[in-house]
């Protein structure tokens, strides 16, 4: 018998191995371990098919075969494709003095200055961003030179209250909930917070899709805490969260060094750097959600008490936390769904939200609502109502009595702040407009009439639909 | 001898090419309704006086003559009063009121001289510029036909329509009475151009409301002065309408006329697609501009949303399998 093993790449003679062990094998009882021995069965007479004189029902023409020399697309390649961020766009014009965020303008005044200017990241933000999986592939990055984002009204309230946390030498948390009209910004305006923290040297930390942790697409086991209920740690997700905030904070990590006393698996010695131990857990899923909890034992230590230097402000946002208020599709045992608050990594999050758990150096909670792929959760919409309206001094709506509400979210949302997302003013439209123009996107004169057009037609300034209906818009 | 005929033929026929205008003006003379003079009417003829000579209209001798069987008769005898009159009857030619009487459509002919001869008496009047005659539904053929009692021919009838179209250019204030009386019988009974639609009003807070639709789609609009914004069933209008195509139709009529920024929409829709909702709103909005802005009329006119578009789904019909599309076809 001829050798399967293909001479140029093993991947495909396995595969071969695989395919044609099966088919050559002689079916035979699956409990026996011993070599069938006995002859072949005879062959059925076989019924063969008299050759029809027709040659298929469909008529054969040159044009209906297809072009089958390309081969199919790999597992995973057309994802890719659709998930692939591109941030340049060479055909794009450059927009002359297109200032970046710095640590110069990073103050409530001078960005107040700035407001419906479009302002660029340098390389270093883009980096940390893209490391931290911040920019999407919806969000029209591919159509201007360089990334760049607007400076409206809530960016500056957002780094408002960066001063605010700052200020507090660590005292102070602001945990908050953006949400809004879908294409309102909410998903960018935590981008543009991801970015001035990391600006300001907090530790930034950033979940893009907290869809992917409940979907059951990853990984998850049931951890027993004593005496209390089974929670789910996800340990491939824990590990490419740890490679992303790896990746954006490498800075920091590798001037914090590691102060307390812990049974770290792996050969880190004591006043070794956080970077170490951030590697331990990129490098084995198994020991991600150990190691995240130790660097969140680190990061969360007061400065005051920590040897290995002083601890940064933390910043962790998430995206799409519609989808953490609800069950999630993991099973438990009994194969009941779980609580996506049962599982250990959105737990920690709303912990963090609700302000169960505290961060004594300070620090930001932003969660956003996606609504472009909204998942149902009612008790979230009404909390989100009642804590607008108790911010305004208004009077919140009550919670229905016959309505069945989730405990968890009514619990996690008690006391968050949110805030909405609307329109641009009309202001703000006409900076972003008139940077499209300056990319080469709009050819025509961006007068008044054509800003209030834009503005109307997109349902009162919502930014998405400017971009929509202006720029993306084939006419 | 042959060929001098033909020649003679051939030279009429080319004199006739030649005089074409002439010869027209010759036949459209010939066509003028022959109406009687200026100031008689239709008169009949003057009564005329019997003698007891019975051929007293004949010229010459008579052809046939009735021999009278004596004068004593007992069948005369007894019937005296009726005598004279019997008498006269036997030479009396009866000549009728109208001298149509001969034709096909007596009535309508008379009603067609009449019409006639009051547009010649009133010719001189002076009449509306074109296209501001007041507008008037007349009466159908059919009605006509019904009325009359005769076969009116539509060639016909479009001329009494002519005559009455031209009797109603003649200017308001001069129309004499007459001609107002006479038209009035030709007037349907109905008349829709009267029923006007009562003018949009802006009320106390600034707000004109219109109604729009199309299709089964049905938009109650409110527009008042603003910059710009747009509530949809309580919604945004990126809400209500996902597409771009949806959202600009809708508001159309602002955004041809370049008043986007100066109104704020705020309409309840109901019934239909999103579509038609979306062109229901916009005839809405057309007319709710109209009644703030009625110059842009025009405008307004050629952006398309004034107008309603009756169109609607036409109904199954038996036999197929939609409106119009056919089962398709077997052979047995």
């Amino acid at each position: 018998m001829a050798s399967l093993a293909c001479p140029r790449c093993l991947r495909r003679s396995l595969q071969d191995l695989e395919t044609t062990a099966t088919a050559i094998r002689p079916q035979r009882a699956a409990f026996s371990t011993s070599p069938s021995l006995s002859a072949n069965p005879p062959k059925k007479k076989a019924v063969v098919a008299k050759p029809s004189t027709r040659q298929g029902s469909a008529l054969r023409l040159t044009k209906n075969t297809r072009a089958t020399n390309t081969r199919p697309p790999a597992v995973g390649e057309r994802k890719e494709l659709r998930k692939k961020v591109v941030l340049s766009n060479t055909n794009a014009l450059e927009v002359l003095g297109l200032n970046d965020l710095s640590k110069e303008n990073l103050s409530s005044d001078a960005l107040h200055a700035l407001e419906a200017k479009v302002m660029g990241f340098g390389d270093t933000s883009v980096d940390r961003l893209r490391a931290l999986k911040a920019f999407k592939p919806t969000q029209g990055w591919n159509l201007f030179r360089r990334p760049a984002s607007l400076v409206r009204k809530e960016t500056t309230h957002l780094l408002g209250d960066i001063e605010w946390v700052e200020a507090g030498q660590g005292s102070r948390t602001v945990r908050k909930v953006l949400y809004g009209e879908r294409g309102s910004g909410k998903s960018v305006l935590q981008l543009q917070a991801l970015a001035m923290a990391s600006l300001k040297g907090w530790f930034v930390i950033h979940i893009p899709e907290a869809m992917d942790l409940t979907i059951a697409h990853t990984s998850y086991q049931p951890v027993t805490t004593p005496g209390g209920p089974t929670r789910y740690a996800q340990a491939h997700f824990a590990c490419k969260l740890l490679r992303n905030i790896r990746d954006a904070n490498n800075h920091l990590l590798s001037n914090l060094r590691i102060s307390g006393e812990h049974d770290i698996p792996g050969q880190l010695k004591p006043g070794a750097s956080l970077l170490g131990l951030v590697d331990v857990g990129v490098k084995e899923p198994a020991r991600a959600w150990p190691v995240w909890q130790i660097l969140w034992e680190e990061l969360t230590l007061p400065s005051a008490q920590s040897k290995g230097g002083p601890r940064p402000p933390i910043m962790f946002t998430m995206d799409g936390i519609d989808h953490i208020m609800r069950l999630s599709a993991y099973l438990n045992a009994e194969a009941q769904p779980i609580h996506a608050h049962d599982l250990l990594l959105p737990r920690h999050f709303i912990e963090l939200l609700s302000g169960r758990e505290t961060l004594p150096n300070g620090g930001m909670v932003l969660g956003a609502v996606s609504e472009s792929n909204r998942a149902a959760s009612h008790t979230l919409d009404h909390a989100l109502a009642r804590n607008e309206a108790i911010q305004n001094e208004l009077t919140p709506p009550a919670w229905d009595p016959w309505v069945k509400y989730d405990k968890n979210v009514q619990d996690a949302m008690e006391g968050v702040g949110v805030q909405r997302l609307q329109g641009l003013s009309k202001e703000e439209a006409r900076g972003i407009m008139e940077y499209y123009a300056r990319s080469g996107l709009i050819r025509k004169a961006v007068t008044s009439g054509l800003i209030s057009e834009a503005w109307t037609l997109a349902g009162g300034g919502i930014i998405g639909e400017i971009e929509k209906g202006t720029v993306k818009a084939r006419v | 001898m042959e060929s001098s005929t033909i020649r003679r033929g051939v030279r009429r026929a080319i004199a006739a090419c030649q005089n074409t205008p002439k010869r027209r003006t010759l036949h459209q003379s010939a066509r003028c309704l022959a109406t009687p003079a200026q100031g008689e009417g239709v008169k009949a003829a003057a009564p005329i006086r019997f003698r007891s000579d019975r051929n007293q209209f004949s010229k010459g001798r008579p052809r046939a003559q009735l021999i009278e069987e004596g004068d004593g008769g007992s069948f005369r005898r007894g019937r005296d009063g009726r005598d004279g009159e019997n008498r006269i009857l036997k030479n009396i030619r009866i000549v009728p009121a109208s001298p149509s009487y001969f034709t096909a459509t007596p009535k309508m002919t008379d009603d067609m001289l009449h019409l006639s001869q009051l547009l010649r008496r009133y010719q001189t009047l002076p009449v509306l510029p074109p296209g501001e005659a007041p507008r008037v539904a007349w009466k159908t053929r059919q009605q006509y036909k019904i009325e009359v009692l005769e076969p009116v021919r539509a060639k016909d009838y479009n001329m009494i329509l002519t005559l009455l179209k031209r009797l109603n250019y003649i200017h308001p204030s001069l129309i004499p009475a007459e001609v107002t009386q006479t038209l009035e019988k030709y007037k349907r009974l109905v008349q829709p151009h009267l029923n006007k639609p009562k003018p949009i009003e802006i009320d106390q807070y600034g707000r004109a409301k219109a109604v729009g639709k199309r299709k089964t789609s049905t938009a109650a609009v409110f527009l008042v002065e603003g910059d710009g914004q747009c509530l949809i069933n309580n919604k945004s209008l990126t809400n209500y309408f996902g597409r771009l195509h949806d959202r600009e139709s809708a508001l159309w009529g602002l955004k041809a006329t370049e008043r986007l920024d100066k109104y704020n929409v705020w309409a309840l829709v109901r019934g239909g697609g999103l579509t038609g909702q979306a062109d229901a709103i916009a005839l809405g909005v057309g007319k709710a501009l109209l009644a703030h802005e009625p110059d842009l009329k025009p405008a307004l006119r050629k952006a398309g949303v004034l107008t309603r578009d009756p169109r609607r789904v036409e109904r199954k019909k038996p036999g197929k399998l939609k409106a119009r599309k056919m089962p398709a076809w077997v052979k047995r």
